[in-house]
C-alpha cells in the first residue's frame, strides 16, 4: 500500500504523558502510520501558535502517562487543556467518524472532557475513574472478557486477553442511572475476569480497582471512541507477556519457535482501529 | 484577598486514602478511627475574582460525577460526625507540586498569567470520627503518619473548638526573606582565620586544605590578575564554592586516599596510594582499551557501553541516605529523580530506560529503645512512596529492587538509585556520548527555579528562624517537571541543538559550570539572570543551591532562538545565564559587581591527598568460629523458617506499585512464574523496541558476609550479579559493573570512632576484591559511587546517646546486552518432567549465610569466590540458552540450593525431586549443608530429557550432575542417605514465604 494510502494516527506526547512512544511503535506494526504529537503543536502556547491540526488524521490516541503530574485528578488538566483549545477540532474529528482510543490516563482524559460515553451532546462528565479500592498504584496483568455484543470497533473479534494494569485511578464510578444505560446500550466493552474466563465478580485483585460491574473499558454508542484502563500496547508483542518464556517452551517442545517479536494480543485492538479507519479513506 | 477552596469526595463514595490512614492509625499506632475522610485543600492567593475563582473550581478543581468542593468549610458535609480535625499543609520554600500545576492549569483555563506574587497553596484537612481518640493521639497521628516537621505544618483541631464558619482558616507559606543580597569578601589572616570561618558558615573545610586555598588567594600573580576585575580578599561565592568541590560528597577524597594497610596477624604491610586509581581506574582503563563495547568510561556522568551496532546503554547508580534518613518520602524521590538525571546529563543526553531500587533499613518491627528520625516502619513506607512517584511520574520502567533488614541501619538507612538510559551511537553524524563546551557558547540553565534548597541550613541559622524561613535542606523532587525537561532536551539533542548538557545536582550551578566550564576552558556568568523561586538569595546561595530538576546546557550562540523556543513548546523555562569564554577563568558576576574571579583549575592544584591507617585482623583471629550443629533428619521446617525470615520472604508489594512495564520494553520483568509474584534473577528489557538486542541488569548486596570479610562479601557479590545476568540470557562476555559503596566512617577517632581504623581495612579489602573480581570476570566498572558517612548518633528516652554504624555495604550491579533475544530465560521450570541440573561445586560454606542468620550466628566459612568456575559456568550456560536446551535457570545465593529449589517450585507451581548425594562437592558435606551451603559459582537449570544429551556435551571443564527431575506434584522433595529429607508442598513454601509481608499492598 502506498504511504498516502496508510491510516494516519496522531499520539499525544508532552506534558507527562509517557507511553507516546511505544504505543506509536504498535500503531505502526499494526499497519497506521502514527505520529507523537506534543499537545503545544496543537494547542499553541501564550508564545506560540498551534503548529499542527487533526486534520487528516483517521484515528487520535490519548494514551497513558501522569499528564500535569496528574496533580488535580487523572486526566483533569489533560482535558481542561485540551477541551480549551481543541473543542472544534474534535467535534469535526468525531463528525468525520475519526476513532479515538483512550489509554489509562487517556481514558482518565476522554472521561473528564466528556468524550466518554458520550451518552447526550453537549459532553456531560458522566464517568469518573476515581482513586483504586486498594488505595495505592498497582501493575498487574489482568484478564479482560470482551462483551460480545458491544458496538466498540476496537474490541472485534477478541473474546479475552490478558493486559498489565498499571494505574492508581481506574475504579469506574457513575450514577446508577449512567450505569444502567451503559449496560443496556451494550458500552461497557471489557470488563475484567478471574483469570479462568469469568468476571472477577469484585474481588481483588482480578478487578485491580473496584470498578463498579467490573468494567475495564467502555464505548460511546457509535463504538468509534473507546477508553480502557489496561495497556494494549503492554502487550503488543508475544515476549511482554509474563507466560512467554513458558508458551515459548511449550512451542519449542512442538518443534515451533515462538518469535519474542511476533505479536501479542493486545495488537490486535490496534489491528481493529487501523481497519475500522481504513474504511474512513 | 486569599481564599481556600476545600475539595472531597461525595460523602456516599469510598475514601481509600481515609481507609488507609485508619488503618495505619490501627496498625503502627493502636489508635482506632471509626471513619476518616480526606479534604484537598487548594489556597489561592491570586487577583481572581469570584467569577473567575468559581470557573477553575468547576472547570478543574471538581469532579462532578465523584466530587465536592466549597469555598466554605466542607468538613461538617464530608463527615458529619467528626470528632478531630487535622490540617497537614507544606512549609515555606518546600516544592509544592500541586500548586504548581494548579497555577499552570488556571494560567489556561482563563487565558490569564499570574504575577510572582500569585501563588496556590495545596495542603490537606483530614476528618476523623474517633470519639475516644485523645489530644495526644490526634497529635501522634500527624507526627508520625501525616507529616514531618522538617517539611510540613500541622494543626490539630478537635470538634469542640472547631469554628464552622472559619474552618482551618488561611495559612499563606510565602516565602518572604526580608533580605538585601550582597557579597562578603573575608580578609584571611592566618590559616587559623579560615578554620574558625569555615566553623561559623559551615564550610567543613579540611584542615590539610586550608594552607593551599590561602596560598591560592595569597599568591601574587593571582592578586594581581584579580585587582584588574576589581577582587582582592576572597569572597563568600569563592570560599562556598571551594568548600562544596572539596567535599568528600564532590571530590571523593576517600577513594582517592592513600591508605596504609597491616595485617595484624601476619604483620603484612601494604601500601594503597590511591584506592581508586588502583582499584577501580586502571582495571577498568585496561578493560575499556581492550573491549570496543566499552564506549565512555570514568569521566562523564554516567558510564556508556553499547547494547546493538547503533544503540549504545548508560548508566550510573547512586545513593540518598541522609536526607531520606530524615525526611523518607522528599528524599527518595527526590533520589529517583536525581539519578535521572546523571543519564540524560551523559554525553549529548540519552533516553531514560529503566531506574533500579536498593533499600536498607532496620527491622519494620523494630521496639528498641534508642530513638531514630524516623521509626523503620514509617522509613520504608515513605522510601517506597517516594520511589513510586519518582519513578511513576517520570514514565520510566522500574525494573528491579531489593529490600534489606539489618538493625545497623537503623542509624541510617540506605537508598540506593540506579538509572538506565538509551543514545543512539551517532545523532546527526556525531558520537552522542561526546561532548564538549567551545567559547562563545551560551551558558543556559533549564527546568526548575533556585531557591534556598540544600544549602546547609546556613540560612536558617544566620536569619533565624521564622514562620516564613525556607525549609532548606530537604526537599521534593518534581518528576512532571523533569518529565518535561527530559523530552525537551532529547528533542534538542535530535535537532543538533546541544553540544555539552550536565547536570545540577550536589553543589548546583558551583559544580555544574564549575565542571563545563573546564572544556572550553573558562566562563562567565551573571548569577542575576538565574531565574529564583523567591527573592532575597545572596549571590553564593544562588551559586551553590541545590535546588533540583535543572540541567546546565551549552548552546551555540546562533541557536539561541530555536533552543529557547523548544523549550517554550514544552514549557519548560530555559534562560541564559552567561557565555563559556577561553581564558581558563571563572567569573561570576551579580549584576555590575564581581563576586568570583579564579582560575578554573585551581581546584585541582595541589591539594594534600588524605591518609589513613587500615589495620586488619582475619576473621578467626576475631574469634570467629563456625557454630556446632548437628543437623536434624528433617530439614523442611529450616526452609519454612528460611523461607518466612525478613531477608529472604516475599516483598512483592514494593515493586508491585512500580509501574515496571511502561515504555513497552518488559521482557524479565520483576515478578515471574504462574503467580507472577516470584522475583526474578535479573531484569530484561528491550529498550529500543526496534532492535533484537535486550539488556539484562541485575544487583546484589550482601552484607552478611562482610561482617567476616568484605574481601569475599565483594567477591561473592559480583559473582552472583554476573550469574544472574547470564540466567537470563546477558552475554557474560560484555557484562558491565556499577559499584556502590556505602560505609561507615573510616576517620579515626579513639572518642568517636575507636575502630575506624578497622573499617579502614575492611574498605581496602573490599576494593581489591573489586578489582580482582573485575579482572577475572572482564568487567569494566561503567559507573560507581561512594557514601562514606553511615553512621548515626540516636538517643533514648532515658538518656543514653549511642552511635549506631552501619555494616559495610557494596550494592554489585551488572549489566549485560541479551543479543539473541530467543536466549532470554527465566527461573522457573517450565513441563514437568524434565531434568534438574546444578552445575558448579559446593563447599562447606555456610558462613554470614541464611541459614546461621537464623539462629543470629556469623560463622566463618564465609564462600570463597572461585571466578574461574563462575565464568567457565556462566559461559556454558549462554551457549545452551543459546542452543535452546535450557528450560530454566535460577542462581543458588542466599539459602543455598534449598531457596534455590523453593523459587523455582514457588514461580512454576510445580515440584522437583532431587537427590542430595548427587550434588558435586568439595570435602565431606552432611545433607544440611549441601541444601543450604552458599557456595558461589553455581546453577540450577531444567532440561527436557530429549535434549539432555546435547545438554551434557556442552559440560566441560566444570563440576555438574544431574540431580532429580520436575514433577507435576507441587511438591519439593530432596532425598539423602536413601531418606527424604526434605518434603514440602508448594502451599506449604508459599505459605511461610507469603506470612509477614503477604498482606501489604
Amino acid at each position: 500500500m502506498a504511504s498516502r494510502d496508510k491510516v494516519k494516527a496522531l499520539v499525544l506526547a508532552g506534558f507527562g504523558l509517557n507511553c507516546d512512544w511505544e504505543t506509536a511503535h504498535a500503531l505502526e506494526l499494526a499497519g497506521a502510520q502514527a505520529r507523537r504529537v506534543h499537545i503545544s503543536d496543537l494547542t499553541g502556547t501564550a508564545r506560540r501558535k498551534p503548529t499542527e491540526t487533526l486534520d487528516g488524521y483517521q484515528i487520535l490516541v490519548f494514551d497513558g502517562g501522569f499528564c500535569w503530574g496528574d496533580d488535580h485528578g487523572a486526566g483533569v488538566l489533560l482535558a481542561t487543556r485540551l477541551g480549551n483549545h481543541l473543542g472544534e477540532q474534535l467535534r469535526t474529528f468525531l463528525e468525520r467518524g475519526g476513532l479515538v482510543i483512550g489509554i489509562c490516563n487517556g481514558f482518565q482524559g476522554l472521561v473528564n472532557l466528556g468524550l466518554l460515553p458520550l451518552l447526550e451532546p453537549g459532553w456531560p462528565r458522566q464517568v469518573a475513574l476515581a482513586a483504586n479500592d486498594c488505595g495505592n498504584f498497582q501493575d498487574r496483568w489482568v484478564e479482560l472478557l470482551v462483551e460480545p455484543e458491544s458496538p466498540c470497533l476496537f474490541t472485534k473479534g477478541i473474546k479475552r486477553l490478558d493486559l498489565p494494569m498499571r494505574h492508581g485511578e481506574g475504579k469506574l464510578v457513575c450514577e446508577p442511572a449512567v450505569l444502567t444505560r451503559l449496560e443496556s446500550q451494550g458500552l461497557v466493552a471489557m470488563r475484567y475476569g478471574d483469570g479462568r474466563g469469568r468476571r472477577a465478580a469484585g474481588a481483588w485483585p482480578a478487578n485491580p480497582n473496584g470498578s463498579m460491574n467490573d468494567i475495564a473499558g467502555i464505548c460511546d454508542p457509535t463504538g468509534r471512541v473507546f477508553g480502557l484502563m489496561p495497556h494494549p500496547e503492554g502487550f503488543y508483542r508475544a515476549s511482554q507477556h509474563p507466560d512467554y518464556t513458558l508458551r515459548r517452551e511449550k512451542a519449542r517442545r512442538r518443534g515451533k519457535p515462538l518469535d519474542p517479536l511476533s505479536p501479542g494480543l493486545g495488537l490486535s485492538i490496534f489491528i481493529n482501529a487501523v481497519a475500522a479507519a481504513q474504511e474512513t479513506l | 484577598m486569599p481564599i481556600r477552596l476545600e475539595i472531597g469526595l461525595k460523602p456516599g463514595l469510598n475514601d481509600p486514602a481515609g481507609q488507609g490512614l485508619a488503618h495505619k492509625a490501627r496498625a503502627y499506632l493502636g489508635l482506632r478511627l471509626e471513619a476518616a475522610r480526606v479534604l484537598r485543600v487548594l489556597t489561592f492567593d491570586t487577583g481572581l475574582d469570584g467569577a473567575q475563582l468559581e470557573k477553575v473550581r468547576q472547570a478543574i478543581f471538581t469532579n462532578p460525577v465523584t466530587e465536592v468542593s466549597s469555598f466554605k468549610p466542607l468538613a461538617e458535609q464530608a463527615l458529619p460526625e467528626f470528632d478531630w480535625a487535622l490540617w497537614v499543609g507544606l512549609k515555606p520554600g518546600v516544592r509544592d507540586n500541586e500548586g504548581a500545576t494548579a497555577l499552570e492549569a488556571m494560567a489556561d483555563v482563563l487565558g490569564r498569567a499570574f504575577g510572582p506574587q500569585e501563588a496556590v497553596y495545596a495542603s490537606r484537612l483530614y476528618l476523623l470520627k474517633a470519639p475516644r481518640l485523645s489530644a495526644e493521639g490526634a497529635e501522634a497521628i500527624c507526627r508520625q503518619l501525616l507529616a514531618n516537621g522538617l517539611i510540613q505544618t500541622w494543626r490539630v483541631i478537635p470538634r469542640h473548638e472547631w469554628d464552622p464558619a472559619l474552618g482551618v482558616g488561611i495559612v499563606i507559606p510565602r516565602v518572604e526573606l526580608a533580605h538585601e543580597p550582597s557579597l562578603r569578601t573575608f580578609a584571611i589572616n592566618s590559616d587559623q582565620e579560615l578554620l574558625e570561618l569555615s566553623a561559623a558558615r559551615d564550610l567543613f573545610l579540611n584542615p590539610a586544605d586550608v594552607p593551599v586555598i590561602r596560598a591560592y588567594f595569597n599568591d601574587p600573580a593571582v592578586r594581581a590578575a584579580r585587582a584588574k576585575v576589581g577582587l582582592s580578599d576572597p569572597t563568600d561565592v569563592e570560599l562556598e564554592y571551594v568548600s562544596q568541590a572539596r567535599s568528600d560528597h564532590c571530590n571523593h577524597n576517600t577513594f582517592n586516599g592513600r591508605f596504609y594497610y597491616q595485617d595484624l596477624v601476619s604483620g603484612e604491610r601494604k601500601t594503597v596510594d590511591n584506592l581508586f586509581k588502583e582499584c577501580i581506574k586502571a582495571p577498568t582503563e585496561a578493560l575499556a582499551a581492550a573491549k570496543d563495547w566499552v564506549v565512555s568510561v570514568l569521566w562523564d556522568n554516567a558510564g556508556v557501553a553499547r547494547l546493538d551496532a547503533e544503540n549504545n546503554y548508560v548508566i550510573t547508580g547512586e545513593t540518598h541516605n541522609s536526607p531520606s534518613n530524615m525526611e523518607a518520602y522528599g528524599g527518595a524521590i527526590t533520589g529517583i529523580v536525581g539519578v535521572y538525571r546523571d543519564p540524560m546529563g551523559t554525553g549529548k543526553g540519552s533516553k531514560l530506560v529503566a531506574g533500579l531500587w536498593g533499600f536498607c533499613v532496620a527491622p519494620r518491627d523494630y521496639a528498641g529503645e534508642l530513638q531514630p528520625a524516623l521509626h523503620p516502619r514509617r522509613l520504608l513506607d515513605g522510601i517506597i512512596e517516594g520511589v513510586r512517584d519518582g519513578g511513576n511520574k517520570s514514565g520510566i520502567p522500574t525494573a528491579l529492587g531489593l529490600l534489606y533488614f539489618d538493625p545497623r541501619y537503623l542509624g541510617k538507612c540506605l537508598v540506593f538509585v540506579s538509572a538506565v538510559g538509551v543514545m543512539p551511537a551517532l545523532v546527526n553524524g556525531q558520537p552522542t556520548h561526546e561532548k564538549t563546551t567551545e567559547p562563545g557558547e551560551l551558558v543556559v540553565m533549564c527546568g526548575g527555579r533556585v531557591g534556598a534548597d540544600g544549602i546547609h541550613g546556613v540560612t536558617a541559622s544566620s536569619a533565624g528562624y521564622s514562620e516564613n524561613t525556607p525549609a532548606g535542606h530537604v526537599q521534593i523532587g518534581d518528576p512532571y517537571t523533569q518529565k518535561k525537561m527530559h523530552d525537551f532536551l532529547l528533542e534538542a539533542r535530535d535537532q543538533g541543538l546541544v553540544p555539552y548538557l550536565t547536570d545540577n545536582g550536589g553543589g548546583g550551578l558551583s559544580s555544574s559550570v564549575g565542571e563545563s566550564a573546564r572544556f572550553s576552558p573558562g566562563a562567565e556568568v551573571d548569577l542575576k539572570q538565574v531565574p529564583l523561586k523567591y527573592q532575597g538569595l545572596d549571590p553564593w546561595q544562588i551559586w551553590v543551591s541545590e535546588s533540583q530538576e535543572r540541567m546546565t546546557v551549552a548552546v551555540r550562540p546562533q541557536d539561541e532562538k530555536a533552543f529557547l523556543d523548544l523549550a517554550d513548546k514544552h514549557q519548560v523555562e530555559a534562560t541564559v545565564i552567561g557565555r563559556f569564554s577561553g581564558d581558563g577563568k571563572l567569573r561570576l558576576d551579580y549584576g555590575d559587581q564581581v563576586c568570583c574571579y579564579v582560575d578554573v583549575e585551581f581546584l585541582e592544584r595541589g591539594f594534600p591527598q588524605w591518609e589513613f591507617e587500615a589495620l586488619w585482623t582475619p576473621p578467626a583471629a576475631r574469634g570467629l568460629a563456625e557454630p556446632v550443629v548437628t543437623p536434624p533428619a528433617e530439614l523442611g521446617w529450616l526452609l519454612q523458617e528460611l523461607l518466612g525470615s525478613p531477608n529472604l520472604c516475599s516483598r512483592e508489594w514494593i515493586n508491585r506499585q512500580y509501574d515496571h512495564e511502561v515504555q513497552g520494553s518488559s521482557l524479565i520483568k520483576p515478578f515471574c512464574g504462574r503467580g507472577r509474584d516470584v522475583p526474578s534473577e535479573a531484569a530484561v528489557l528491550l529498550p529500543v523496541l526496534t532492535s533484537r538486542v535486550g539488556l539484562a541488569m541485575s544487583q546484589v548486596i550482601a552484607p552478611d558476609y562482610g561482617d567476616i570479610d568484605t574481601y569475599h562479601m565483594v567477591t561473592a557479590s559480583m559473582a552472583e550479579a554476573y550469574g544472574r545476568v547470564a540466567a537470563v540470557g546477558g552475554d557474560p562476555e560484555q557484562v558491565g559493573g556499577v559499584d556502590n559503596f556505602c560505609w561507615p566512617s573510616i576517620i579515626y577517632n579513639p572518642a568517636n570512632n575507636p575502630d575506624g581504623r578497622y573499617k579502614a581495612a575492611q574498605l581496602v579489602r573490599a576494593c581489591w576484591a573489586l578489582k580482582d573480581g573485575c579482572q577475572a570476570l572482564e568487567i569494566p566498572l561503567l559507573s560507581g559511587k561512594d557514601s562514606m558517612y553511615v553512621d548515626g548518633t540516636l538517643t533514648s528516652a532515658r538518656g543514653l546517646r549511642r552511635r549506631v554504624s552501619g555494616p559495610p555495604t557494596m550494592m554489585f550491579t551488572a549489566t549485560a546486552p541479551v543479543p539473541d533475544l530467543e536466549a532470554v530465560q527465566s527461573l522457573e521450570p517450565k513441563l514437568a518432567g524434565d531434568l534438574v541440573y546444578v552445575l558448579g561445586a559446593t563447599k562447606d560454606e555456610l558462613g554470614g549465610g541464611a541459614l546461621y542468620g537464623l539462629w543470629g550466628q556469623t560463622g566463618l566459612q564465609v564462600p570463597v569466590t572461585d571466578f574461574e568456575q563462575v565464568r567457565e559456568v556462566c559461559r556454558t550456560l549462554h551457549q545452551a540458552l543459546k542452543a535452546g536446551l535450557v528450560a530454566s535457570a535460577c542462581v543458588p545465593s542466599r539459602g543455598g540450593l534449598g531457596m534455590a529449589l523453593a523459587r523455582m517450585a514457588l514461580a512454576s507451581r510445580l515440584g522437583l525431586e532431587v537427590d542430595l548425594d548427587k550434588l558435586p562437592v568439595h570435602g565431606q558435606l552432611d545433607h544440611m549443608r549441601r541444601l543450604f551451603s552458599e557456595s558461589t559459582g553455581r546453577l540450577v537449570v531444567t532440561v527436557a530429557p530429549q535434549r539432555a544429551k546435547e545438554f551434557e556435551q556442552l559440560l566441560k571443564d566444570i563440576p555438574w550432575a544431574c540431580l532429580g527431575r520436575v514433577t507435576k506434584a507441587q511438591r519439593v522433595a530432596a532425598r539423602s542417605g536413601g531418606q527424604e529429607v526434605l518434603g514440602l508442598t508448594v502451599a506449604q513454601m508459599r505459605a511461610a514465604w507469603r506470612r509477614r509481608f503477604g498482606r501489604m499492598v
